[in-house]
């Protein structure tokens, strides 16, 4: 091995550098090779920045700018001027993307007017115009979103605040119908009471116009004579008065004084929970009672002693479902021990209690500085942890995929239960030089925060509640990219590269003494890519080294050497990410087990059979079976000659019953059996199997050997026994 | 489904529960072996598995044997003119859109004098359950020819016999814009008829039940070649429609897989007069009903009641001429 491999194995297995034959990265500004075609992200198309839409209740909640203007320019460029209308739209579109990623905010609408004036001046004359056209076209507005630190929390806020005025609506339909309800008994049993027949009230209701075409005195007496007076229990009206008090001082929805459901703090959201449960249970069991109360059905006797246990449990997820869910934004990085257990706490309590934990680190070092990431693992692991308790809602996601997630978002906050949104942020400033999207875009596509939807409404297993798709290339351990260069010699070379964790922490400031540049002279067959190195288990000494390409500022290639322990960390999180991968149903292992078996049971025994046989053709039979509903009722067992009737065909048609109906009764379907053979004659038993329009009376044989005229009665029987 | 709130299950179990004999009311009328008492037995029994509460509950008829059907339930009931019982349970439903309405008519009261109104009921697809009761003959009146009394029926109107075919309610309502729902039952076969009624109660939309019923009085043997064939009976099942009991597919032998959802199969099996298809023929639950097409969620409080009526009155009102100054 020559000095330079030497040195290189060294410093892969030392992490410290020699410093002949490798150079530090510190200061060199690199980023992963694949990075280096998004150096200005604002004059890219991409998802950012979002409008998240605030004049359309009903139509999608938040839409990426590129996807609002591409809808636009659809419905404007049809004619001759499409061409023109679009190149004006897509400047603006840039214009308004570099603005915000310069910390613009604002009203999209007052961010295209601001756009459109300073592009407008000096540009050419049909600008204006296809700026109008394409104007005409947006019908949205709402505040535009970049992909920064706020990105989360005002993402999930806006998501919140829709979902629940959606509630707030049906639950103010609902409360006012009961409200309404209510109101009338009362009013009804008024205009049925004493004061309501007075002459002075009977007056009152006619109007102005015909007050004196009236005896208001004679109809009051006419009422009062004759008209039922059953007014109802005071208890009723009381309870009646006390439901519609519970009702209209609610604060839970579209109240002056509603209480707020966003906290900044999960022992904060607990406190408030439990504070107004008490409140939350009086106005459940309002709405129920009101309900019966409303529909005639409360009884006393039946519900009083349900309704004083009501809600003593609290409420279960069913019941607090119309009620508003809660919502509590965290930031990992400033959790002090406590929130972290009231973190726990609300997430098994199965309460509504939403919780976005945003995590702008992911890559913390532990203290003792090994590369070991520690510390950021443990808040990258919550939500896979979180998954355990099963009746969670768990949402991971970067926030640069947040808006391909959006409907998970919803689902999340629409779930009757607690839900998790762990999202990564990107904005720990900690990366060279990259933006937040980039960062957590990188974050995603190396595995280092994979992103995944656990949603318990979905099913029952895990193939209905897990989904793992929005991931680049499940199925690999790391996804493959292309990736072109110019050599030396100006040739183009193209390859492709697998986009590792190692690429994510090399892009990483603090990591950098992990790491360590080769000299272009030294380039040789021994630096291996990482995820090859990845794949190979190093027995003795090693042979190769793993290598990554990167590029600096200008955009020159480097290959940048790493150490192991950033390796440990590599294999550490593929194996976290094969976990996921197995439980979203790739690469199951048990599954792989057993086709194996099965294929190997398959290829011993069944497959030399199925060979001897020629498969036989499906009968008719099997093809048309029925499935049948339910079961055939058991026969009872009879002794001989005992009369009996098939009472599931009886068509309750009354022929044997009006014969004798001691004899023949009907069950509790209303169809009929021999309820007393002894009750009636054979002569009976033979009139009845001959009337049965549907045959399903067997007189069986004659109980009394001396009944009159047998031998006759014998024959007639003989067709039903 | 989402699974019921603890409070909604408590609920239930405070419900009370009824028995066939509570919706029972008078002794039937109808002749000892009439087909209208099976229809009758089966509808309570699904009340009371169903806990349908009486004053819930609605059945409106036109006349006819068959149309006195409300009289012997205990729940509320209109028993109407003749022709006219879909109208009526038409407003009654969209007056009363918590009640449960079913209707019972004859095929004189449907198909003949109450033809138009089966045509449009069909169309509107309101949330009722109508039960044909088909005699095939005018009962109530003692025998006069009906519009689905096969050519050749001798009646006090036709005494040479009928000259007309029959007329096919299940083509007919097959073939009506928005029909929703169409099976066919006989009265002999109680655990089928029960099946079917059942599964046209829990269809939302109008649910159109012809019921192939016997009549004794009138008309003694015209079904016996059915009755005493089962394998005229035409069984037909499938996943997405009717899964007869053990009981009727050991007994009726003659099946067929149909898929309700198709309903240019569906007309084919019903035009077939040769069996008598039982089952489901046609079932469509995404047609939309009138009454959600045209119901408001508005509350109707009494201000907005009154703004309503003095909205229609003032249309009528003879305002004094102004004055030509
Ligand atoms: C307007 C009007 N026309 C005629 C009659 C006479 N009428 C009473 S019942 C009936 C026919 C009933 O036949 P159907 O509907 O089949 O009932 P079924 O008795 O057979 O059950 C007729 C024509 C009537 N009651 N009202
Ligand atoms: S005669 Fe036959 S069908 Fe009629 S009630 Fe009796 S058993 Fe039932
Ligand atoms: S006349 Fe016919 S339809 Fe009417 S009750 Fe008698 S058997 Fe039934
Ligand atoms: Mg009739």
């Amino acid at each position: 091995m020559d000095a330079a491999s030497q040195a290189h194995v060294a410093f892969f297995l030392t992490g410290s550098r020699p410093t002949d034959h490798l150079e530090a990265v510190e200061g060199l500004g690199l980023r992963p090779a694949v990075l280096s075609g998004y150096r200005e992200l604002a004059g890219l198309r991409y998802d950012f920045p979002l409008v998240l839409v605030a004049n359309r209740p009903d139509g999608p909640l938040v839409q990426s700018l590129s996807g609002l203007m591409d809808e636009a320019l659809a419905a404007t460029t049809g004619d001759v001027h499409g061409e023109r209308v679009r190149q004006h739209g897509l400047r603006i579109e840039r214009e308004i993307r570099a603005r915000v990623s310069n910390g613009a905010t604002g009203l999209l609408s007052a961010l295209w007017d601001e756009a459109a004036s300073r592009l407008e001046s000096g540009a050419e004359p049909s600008f204006g115009d296809s700026l109008r056209r394409v104007r005409t076209a947006i019908t949205v507005d709402g505040e535009v979103a970049d992909c920064d630190a706020a990105l989360p929390a005002r993402l999930l806020r806006h998501a919140w605040s829709a979902v629940q005025a959606k509630k707030a609506a049906a639950f103010r339909r609902h409360l006012d119908r009961l409200v309404l309800k209510l109101s009338d008994i009362l009013r009804a049993d008024f205009e049925r009471s004493k004061a309501g027949r007075d002459a002075s009230h009977l007056k009152a209701s006619v109007g102005t116009g015909f007050g004196d075409a009236f005896d208001f005195d004679a109809m009051s007496h006419v009422l009062a004579t004759t008209a039922r007076t059953d007014a109802f229990p005071e208890a009723r009206r009381q309870r009646i008065r006390h439901l519609l008090a519970v009702l209209t001082a609610q604060r839970f929805f579209a109240s002056p004084d509603a209480y707020t459901f966003i906290f900044n703090s999960c022992g904060d959201a607990l406190e408030a929970f439990r504070g107004r449960l008490p409140a939350l249970v009086d106005l459940a069991r309002a709405i129920a009672v009101a309900e019966l109360e409303i529909d005639g059905q409360y009884s006393e006797l039946r519900h009083d002693a349900l309704f004083e246990q009501f809600g003593a449990n609290g409420l279960d997820p069913q019941d607090l479902a119309a009620f508003p869910g809660y919502l509590v934004c965290v930031n990992a990085g400033q959790l002090p021990a406590a929130e972290h257990a009231r973190l726990m706490e609300i997430l098994s309590s199965g309460l509504p209690i939403k919780i976005l934990l945003q995590i702008d680190d992911i890559l913390e070092e532990s203290p003792d500085g090994q590369g070991a990431l520690t510390a950021g693992m443990r808040n990258r692991q919550i939500a896979s942890m979180t998954i355990g308790l099963s009746d969670v809602y768990v949402l991971q996601s970067s926030s640069s995929n947040l808006y391909r997630f959006r409907e998970h978002l919803l689902g999340g906050l629409t779930y009757r239960g607690p839900a998790l949104f762990s999202v990564f942020s990107g904005a720990s400033g900690a990366a060279s030089g990259l933006p937040p999207y980039l960062v957590a875009a990188a974050a995603m596509e190396s595995r280092a925060f994979p992103a995944f939807a656990y949603d318990p409404a979905a099913g029952t297993n895990w193939a209905a509640r897990f989904c793992l798709e929005a991931n680049p290339q499940r199925d690999l351990d790391w996804p493959i990219q292309g990736f072109a260069y110019e050599d030396e010699q100006h040739q183009r070379v193209s390859e492709e590269l697998a986009f590792t964790v190692v690429d994510f922490v090399a892009s990483d400031r603090r990591y950098a003494r992990h790491l360590a540049r080769v000299p272009r002279a030294q380039w040789n067959g021994n630096l291996v890519p990482v995820d090859e190195s990845l794949s190979r288990e190093r027995k003795g000494l090693p042979d190769t080294v793993p290598s990554l390409l990167m590029v600096d500022d200008h955009n020159t290639l480097h290959k940048v050497i790493v150490d192991e322990r950033l390796i440990r960390e590599a294999r550490r999180c593929r194996e976290m990410w094969h976990s996921l991968q197995e439980l979203g149903g790739i690469h199951n292992s048990h599954a792989e087990a057993l086709l194996a078996r099965e294929r190997r049971a398959w290829e011993e025994h069944a497959q030399p059979e199925a060979e001897a046989h020629a498969p036989p053709a499906p009968t008719a039979a099997a093809a048309g079976a029925v499935v049948m509903g339910t079961p055939a009722p058991q026969e009872p067992d009879r002794s001989p000659g005992e009369a009996y009737i098939e009472t599931v065909r009886c068509s309750t048609c009354n022929e044997c019953t009006t014969i004798n109906g001691k004899m023949f009764a009907y069950n509790n379907n209303k169809q009929a059996y021999i309820a007393d053979v002894t009750a009636g004659t054979y002569a009976q038993l033979v009139e009845a199997a001959e009337s049965c329009q549907v045959a399903v009376i067997h007189p069986g044989t004659p109980r009394n050997p001396q009944e009159p005229g047998l031998d006759e009665l014998l024959k007639r029987a003989a067709p039903f026994l | 489904m989402s699974p019921m709130s603890a409070t909604e299950c408590l609920l239930q179990m405070c419900d009370e529960r009824f028995e066939l004999e509570d919706y029972q009311s008078g002794v039937p009328r109808w002749c000892t072996g009439c087909g209208d008492n099976a229809i009758l037995a089966a509808v309570q029994r699904l009340c009371r598995d169903e806990g349908l509460r009486p004053e819930k509950t609605v059945f409106v008829s036109g006349i006819g044997c068959s149309s006195r059907f409300p009289h012997y339930m205990r729940t509320y009931g209109f028993h109407g003119i003749h022709g006219r019982a879909l109208p009526i349970a038409e407003g009654v439903k969209m007056a009363r859109p918590d009640l449960t309405v079913f209707v019972n008519t004859g095929d004189g009261d449907c198909c003949s004098i109450g033809a138009a109104h089966w045509i449009h009921a069909i169309r509107y697809n309101m949330n009722l359950t109508v039960f044909l009761h088909d005699n095939q003959i005018y009962g109530l009146t003692k025998k006069q020819a009906s519009p689905t009394s096969p050519v050749g029926t001798r009646t006090n109107t036709t005494p040479r016999g009928s000259y007309l075919e029959a007329l096919n309610p299940l083509t007919v309502t097959l073939g009506v814009q928005n029909v929703s729902f169409v099976a066919q039952a006989v009265d002999w076969a109680p655990e089928l008829l029960y099946d079917i009624v059942k599964a046209a109660y829990h269809h939302k939309g109008l649910s159109f039940v012809r019921i192939v019923q016997r009549c004794p009085e009138w008309m003694p043997k015209l079904l016996d070649p059915w009755l005493h064939d089962p394998g005229r009976v035409q069984l037909l099942h499938h996943r997405n429609g009717l899964l007869p009991g053990a009981g009727s597919v050991k007994v009726y032998t003659n099946q067929l897989e149909h898929d309700p959802s198709d309903i240019n199969r569906a007309r084919e099996i019903a035009s077939n007069t040769q069996v008598v298809p039982v089952g489901i023929l046609y079932r469509n639950p995404e047609v939309p009903c009138y009454e959600d097409l045209i119901g408001s969620d508005k509350l109707r409080t009494a201000d907005v009641t009154r703004a309503g009526l003095n909205a229609e009155l003032d249309k009528h009102t003879v305002w004094p001429r102004e004055s030509h100054a």
